[in-house]
């Protein structure tokens, strides 16, 4: 590294850190309203370019709209800066690591495009489960360069596994969410059932992940290490939390484990209480996920590894030790 | 870079996890209504005579109901209304369907968005969250519905299906959709209407065919059998619905529903349905004397009730057809027996994966204020008049025009005053057989 030039990776990698954010988000919305179909056009919304559909007929149009073609300008914006991101990058002197992340992004965020445009125009929920579980492998990498990029000069320690375990674990969670978001309505009780399982598993694995991440580094982890896992533990216990909230504000008290009064209301379908929960349960899990991908680097993983493959070492599996 | 450095194969990691999840699994196929499997089994009992083996023949009757329903409904995605249904197609077709918008930004697809979760693509009440849900979602397809302005046997109208789709049903998982337009929620009614007039045809046919027709013989296809012995009596009642509503006798003197259940001007007024509610109305068999619904709690609503009845009838045919000694059979009755077992074996499936563990269903806590069927006073005296069509509540007035009932119309709304003053009514007031603790109103 030169040290002296601005660092312009970084500062492009953390803009596209915010905007996948947000871009997530509005995904997260548009399954949650089910407004994946409100344009039923792909590249283009009703016709127009995507860049040249009038804004006022977006702003104004029922909310569904403005949902999809959102996500859909949000996703555009995360391209153009993943491509910005990619070409800085490549010019930098930036490790190899952090090049070709960015290479990663550039390949993810086009896969990603392309699988979105499929999901409308093929209408399909299989694509869009594939789309859903995309979106935050693309958060995570681009979290990943926006730390692999950050100028310090701290050396990678020994590294536990379990912060790379905690990120594994979330991301599958992610994924067994997404399978019960993206319902088939033809599947039966006994695989909702299942998926169902799955999820619940999936919670036990991070939150055992996040704990013993926590307490591993602890131990010996630097300040920010400990700040992260600390913090990645909090994030954890209120995303339990919010998924049994997003349970009751979709079915219900379950029925026999609390008395029937706890909800003195009928539940209210499209209310922008249970709208909110629901969403909220999504978005906490990607910022799980992009949180324990800054614990994993943070506490020596990646950089180990890294700094290993820059000197040309053969030695991988010591960073694993 | 070598090629084995981390880097190349993290992202070699990546591309893979893509395509592994892009081609793991396949697209989903277009949806499609189940076949009512418990019907279907049970119309296929063999008989002696058959010429093909039993599960090829019962497979070509399911076939041909499968058939004519598809003929006569169309399917999912393109519903069909005959003129006869009364139906609305420009409703069916808003709520069929999935989800998407039009080119004037109107939502449709509504019953896949809101229903199908729960209530499943064929109105079966299976869909995938069923099992964990307690009341388990309406099956439709019997054609029966709780809460509505008319007699018990009757369908409710296409108000009640709203005001029901409006206010949901609390203490359940059924919610309000009051947040949705209007068009919606009429659209929707319409489509609950063809879910459950298509799921009625369908039983008819089978059991047309269970009694019926011989082995090996096809059902009727002809306008005359289909149209005008299916399906028009079932319409028929559908459309005469609005003529089916209960007579609202006047509200007595003394009974103020303005105030609260509780209040002295309602004192004796509710002092006379409380006397009805230990006396003729026969309340306390199941809601117990103390109205916390402590009384006879195992029993089944009509849909759990069909499903244990041939429940136990599959168990004990199974045990005695395990039982049977072949050795002496002549062939032709080996023959008969083999299909018989056929047939029992795939009931027992059919069991397994085409219904829900059967639920018994509590009698009401009336303590707690909850009431499913809504909470005016006007709601109350419906569900106490009719009872509640498909559970075990049975109704205090008279089961059908001109009928008589066990308690006197005007009288029912002194149990409806009662019934609103139970969830104030203090300790010591209860003249149960054990003294009310606070954790019973709960
Ligand atoms: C979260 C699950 C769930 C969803 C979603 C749901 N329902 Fe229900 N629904 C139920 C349950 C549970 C019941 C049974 C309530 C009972 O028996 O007391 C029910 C009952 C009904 C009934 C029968 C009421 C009666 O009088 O017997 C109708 C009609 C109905 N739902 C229509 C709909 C429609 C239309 C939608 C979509 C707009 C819908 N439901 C969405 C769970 C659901
Ligand atoms: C054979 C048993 C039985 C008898 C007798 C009976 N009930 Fe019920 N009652 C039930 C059951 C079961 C339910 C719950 C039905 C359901 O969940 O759909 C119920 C529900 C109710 C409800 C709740 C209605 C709602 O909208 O939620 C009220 C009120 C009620 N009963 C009052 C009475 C009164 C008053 C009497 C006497 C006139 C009575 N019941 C007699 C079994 C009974």
């Amino acid at each position: 590294m030169t040290g002296r030039s601005f660092n312009w990776t970084h500062l492009v990698a953390c803009l596209l850190v915010g905007v996948t954010a947000v871009l997530l988000s509005f995904g997260a919305l548009v399954t949650t309203y089910e407004a994946a179909m409100a344009v039923p056009d792909w590249p283009g919304t009703y016709g127009h370019n995507l860049l040249l559909y009038p804004w006022a007929d977006w702003l104004q149009g029922p909310w569904d709209l403005f949902l999809e073609h959102g996500h859909r300008l949000l996703g555009a914006l995360a391209g153009m800066v993943t491509l910005v991101l990619a070409a800085v990058a490549w010019r930098s002197s930036a490790r190899p690591m952090v090049k070709w992340l960015a290479m990663a992004a550039v390949a993810l965020v086009v896969v990603q495009g392309a699988l979105g445009g499929a999901r409308v125009l093929l209408d399909d929920k299989t694509v869009a489960k594939v789309h859903a579980c995309t979106g935050p492998l693309f958060f995570a990498v681009a979290v990943a360069i926006a730390c692999l990029s950050r100028r310090s000069s701290e050396q990678g320690t020994r590294l536990s596994r379990l912060p790379v375990a905690l990120v594994v674990a979330s991301y599958l969670q992610l994924v067994a969410g997404a399978q019960l978001r993206h319902l088939d309505a033809a599947v039966s009780p006994s695989v909702f059932r299942g998926l169902v399982g799955l999820h619940i598993l999936g919670a036990f694995a991070v939150t055992v992940f996040a704990v013993a991440s926590a307490s591993s580094v602890g131990i010996d982890g630097s300040l920010s290490s400990r700040r992260w896992s600390r913090g990645i533990v909090a994030l954890v216990v209120l995303q339990l939390l919010l998924g049994l909230g997003a349970w009751v504000v979709s079915w219900g008290m379950p029925a026999g484990l609390v008395p029937e009064s706890w909800l003195s209301e009928p539940l209210r379908a499209r209310s922008v209480w249970s709208a909110m929960v629901v969403t909220g349960h999504v978005v906490l899990g990607m910022l799980i996920l992009a949180s324990s991908v800054v614990l994993a680097i943070d506490a020596g993983g990646w950089r180990a590894v890294t700094s290993a493959s820059a000197a040309g070492s053969s030695s991988q599996s010591r960073a694993f030790a | 870079m070598r090629q084995s450095s981390p880097s190349h194969r993290f992202v070699a990691a990546i591309i893979a996890i893509v395509t592994v999840a892009a081609v793991g699994c396949g697209k989903t196929p277009p949806a499609s209504f189940r076949l009512n499997m418990v019907q279907a089994t049970k119309a296929t009992v063999p008989e002696s005579g058959l010429e093909k083996p039993w599960a090829s023949w019962s497979r070509e009757r399911q076939q041909q109901v499968a058939t004519i329903l598809e003929a006569m409904f169309g399917t999912p995605d393109e519903p069909v209304a005959l003129p006869e249904t009364g139906l609305d197609l420009a409703k069916l077709q808003l709520a069929a369907g999935p989800v998407r918008s039009d080119i004037v930004g109107r939502k449709n697809g509504l019953y896949r968005e809101h229903c199908a979760h729960c209530h499943g693509i064929s109105g079966d009440g299976m869909g995938p969250t069923a099992a964990f849900l307690n009341p388990y979602p309406r099956d439709y397809r019997q054609g029966k519905f709780k809460f509505k302005s008319t007699w018990r046997d009757a369908k409710p109208t296409h108000d009640d299906l709203v005001r029901l789709l409006h206010e949901g049903v609390i203490g359940t998982s059924m919610p309000s959709f009051a947040l949705l337009p209007p068009a919606q929620v009429d659209a929707l009614a319409e489509y609950v209407k063809y879910l459950s007039m298509r799921g009625e045809a369908e039983i008819a046919l089978f059991t047309y065919a269970e009694q019926e027709l011989g082995a090996d013989e096809a059902l009727p296809t002809t306008k005359e059998f289909l149209v005008d012995e299916v399906l028009t009596p079932i319409a028929e009642k559908w459309q005469g619905a609005a003529d089916a509503r209960i007579p609202v006798a006047a509200i007595p003197a003394g009974v103020d529903f303005n105030l609260p259940g509780n209040d002295l001007a309602n004192r004796d007024s509710v002092a006379r349905g409380k006397a009805l509610f230990l006396g003729d109305g026969g309340c306390v068999k199941c809601h117990g004397v103390t109205a916390l619904g402590d009384g006879q709690a195992n029993d089944y609503d009509d849909w759990n009730k069909a499903i244990v009845a041939v429940s136990a009838e599959v168990a004990v045919g199974l045990l005695s057809s395990k039982e049977a000694a072949t050795g002496g059979m002549s062939s032709d009755a080996l023959a008969d027996h083999r299909a018989r077992s056929a047939w029992l074996d795939s009931f027992a499936h059919v069991l397994e994966g085409d219904a829900l563990r059967p639920r018994t269903i509590p009698p009401r806590n009336l303590r707690i204020g909850h009431y499913r069927g809504g909470r005016r006073p006007i709601d109350l005296y419906r569900r106490l008049y009719t009872g509640i069509n498909g559970a075990p509540m049975p109704g205090v007035g008279p089961s059908g025009p001109g009928g008589k009932g066990s308690v006197a119309d005007e009288e029912i709304w002194h149990l409806v005053n009662y019934i609103r003053s139970l969830p104030y009514e203090m300790d010591g007031e209860l003249g149960a057989d054990r003294p009310m603790v606070a954790k019973d109103r709960f």
